[in-house]
């Protein structure tokens, strides 16, 4: 094993936000590395590599530079593995890693470590044509009622009625069930990826038990970083582009949503890992991190995953449809009217997790990719075919929810952004605390009275973990949006701060 | 168990309920999820263990657990971390869908380490929102950085649950 001084040799800055990571710093890397980082961003990097330098191999975890290397090992890669500013250790990929795979080529490979465990979770956000003040003397109330329509936390079930051929349904179809069911608008599609429906979704191809996993969840947000936030705007960085998205004034009152497909997606990813391991060894794939299982994109576990993966992605679009549904009801409900005269619109909805065909030139070449986004946020630039007419002249917004008590924003694409990064940016503050230093070093109290004297109303279905979401523990929002602007990866267009929070 | 019937368990009798064993297990630093590391006197135990450390997380009170009902899985592997994962994975998904069982006690009834098969049982009952404080969601086991130290004497077993 090398000493920490040894790494070093191997990571090297390439521009003032961004660092390199040459070949040699892991085996059989067939592409470099790279990854975006401020001064006090790379300074977590870098204490993530030198905790594991001295672990020396029992226990510990491996950093997300290590990561972010054995990615760019995996058969197939094209361009680089691109770490964001958001970037930190996970399992297989790092959170806040792109690769991607040339789809011609027959070596190359899908990996459902590269989507991650919860396939789409995503971030969705409702304008409201509310003011401040026309929430601020009901804020108790609203989130009140809030929580009680939307099941949150480990455990909870459903209340929109479910039966097994519904599921079938909802696998396939995405956001046309919610619409043919009554708990979509028809201009919410208009505003997601892929506009809420995977087309090669095939829900045969998702087993039994993450249908039973999946079936008694739809319609609840989940725990941990999931959450629902009431969020006005505080600043407006690009009128032009806000005035497109139905932003118009400060003060305004948005609702965000982040979820993902529950355990519906957390089992489809299991399987595919258990099938992928046996095709590994079938077809001889190496790989430097066991939960980089993969299979080759045209072999039969690599075609069944893809069509299971869309499944679980059609899921995670009617999970957030179903909850803004409930959200527009209570929003009705507490104000008298209904949700069409608060035009209670989706402004975008972006998926963190997830593997997708695209075309991107590489060395000026077109080529189709199979591009997997785990922990970051496709953010496509001006008059890209795949956005909607409505941002066709200002970009693909782009979502990124801050961590609990903190603030939110809304970016853009740029074409810069797509000659660096397959077209992608951050998805969040991303981790910088263990969740277990969490729990030792803050109290729970304290937290929950820090977000009281900010003004901000918290509905929590476990109180006492929520210093395992406090904004201690995450990275500086701000300073990761802020390193993807300097990159130019992405752009500043609205930034919102929350008043009132449902989570797990 | 490919297909999804329902692992029914029974109810259990009075006094059947077994003992809670010591806790032999903690909570390591890692930054997105969490690593469990259990130990023991033997690797059955340390498995036992590093089953509840992962059930302990999902309340946050794990003493209004009751033991009133008994389940049991079976798995198979082809090598010992599979073993760990699918034993994990089985005991997870219990707790995932019908019946939501959360166990208070896991034990081992049948350890085979050459042909890599566990057949478990875990003491517990259907997880109850209004009962039981809700602790955070397991989403998955993973390999990532798994170890199990099968020669060292107090057994240490690693998992990266993901949250």
């Amino acid at each position: 094993m090398r000493t920490y001084q040894e790494e070093l040799k191997f990571i090297e800055k390439s521009s003032p936000n961004c660092w390199h990571i040459k070949k040699g710093f892991v085996d059989n890397m067939k592409v470099d590395g790279y990854f975006y980082a401020n001064p006090s961003l790379e300074k977590l990097m870098f204490d993530e590599l030198k905790q594991s330098c001295n672990s020396k191999g029992f226990g510990g975890f491996l950093p997300g530079m290590k990561q972010i290397a054995n990615v760019a090992a995996l058969p197939g890669i094209v361009g680089r593995s691109v770490g964001l500013p958001d970037v930190h250790s996970g399992y297989g990929f790092a959170i806040g890693n792109i690769a991607a795979f040339d789809v011609s080529d027959p070596k190359a490979v899908v990996s459902p470590g590269g989507v991650g465990f919860d396939i789409n979770c995503g971030v969705r956000l409702l304008r409201t044509n509310l003011h401040l003040k026309d929430v601020s003397s009901v804020k108790e109330q609203l989130a009140q009622c809030l929580f009680d329509h939307i099941p949150v936390g480990v455990g909870s079930k459903g209340i929109i009625p479910m039966t097994a051929q519904n599921l079938e349904e909802a696998l396939e179809m995405g956001m046309d069930w919610s619409l043919r069911e009554g708990y979509a608008w028809a201009e919410d599609k208009e505003h997601c990826e892929e506009y809420g429906r995977m087309l090669q979704a095939d829900p045969s191809k998702v087993s039994s038990r993450a249908k039973k996993r999946g079936l008694p969840q739809l319609g609840t947000l989940g725990a941990g970083n999931h959450y629902a936030e009431i969020q006005v705007v505080e600043e407006i960085y690009d009128q032009y582009a806000a005035k497109k998205m139905g932003i118009e004034f400060k003060d305004q009152v948005c609702v965000m949503i982040h979820s993902g497909s529950r355990g519906m997606g957390h089992q489809v990813a299991t399987d595919a890992l258990v099938a992928m391991e046996k095709a590994m060894k079938r077809d001889q794939i190496d790989v430097n991190d066991r939960q980089l299982a993969c299979a080759h994109i045209q072999s039969e576990e690599g075609q069944d995953y893809l069509k299971a993966m869309a499944s679980a992605a059609n899921y995670a679009w009617v999970n957030r449809s179903s909850m803004t549904f409930l959200t527009r009801q209570a929003f009705a409900k507490m104000f008298k009217t209904t949700p069409d005269d608060l035009d209670m619109h989706v402004i975008y909805d972006v998926s963190h997790n997830i593997a997708k065909v695209e075309e991107h030139f590489i060395d000026n070449k077109q080529k189709t990719l199979l591009v997997h986004r785990k922990g970051s946020t496709r953010a496509f630039p001006p008059h890209h075919p795949l956005i909607p007419v409505d941002y066709q002249l200002i970009g693909q917004p782009v979502l990124i929810g801050g961590t609990m008590g903190t603030c939110s924003y809304v970016l853009t694409g740029t074409e810069q952004g797509m000659v660096e990064t397959f077209g992608t940016t951050c998805h969040g503050a991303g981790r910088a605390l263990s969740r277990a230093k969490s729990r030792r070093n803050l109290d729970y109290t304290d937290v929950l009275s820090a977000l009281e004297q900010q003004g901000i109303s918290i509905r929590i279905a476990s109180p006492k973990l929520v210093m395992e979401e406090a904004p201690e523990s995450y990275k500086n929002v701000t300073d990761v949006v802020d390193t993807c602007h300097a990159a130019n990866i992405s752009k500043k267009c609205i930034k919102l701060r929350p008043i009132a929070v449902i989570k797990g | 168990m490919d297909e999804a019937e329902e692992n029914e368990g029974r109810q259990l009798e009075k006094g059947e309920a077994p003992l809670i064993p010591p806790v032999q297990y903690e909570y390591l630093d890692h930054t997105a999820d969490v690593q469990l590391h259990s130990w023991g006197s033997s690797l059955k135990e340390s498995f036992e263990q590093v089953a509840t450390a992962m059930f302990n997380y999902m309340t946050t009170d794990y003493s209004t657990v009751e033991m009133k009902e008994v389940h049991e899985i079976e798995v198979s592997a082809d090598d010992l971390l599979s073993l760990l994962y699918h034993f994990l994975d089985e005991f997870l998904f219990l707790f995932s869908a019908e019946p939501f069982i959360i166990p208070r006690v896991v034990q081992i009834t049948e350890m085979d380490l050459d042909n890599f098969k566990i057949k478990a049982r875990g003491f517990g009952e259907p997880f109850d929102i209004a009962k039981h404080p809700q602790g955070t969601e397991v989403k998955a086991i993973t390999y990532s950085n798994m170890q199990v130290h099968s020669d060292s004497p107090t057994h240490d077993v690693f998992v990266i649950i993901d949250i």
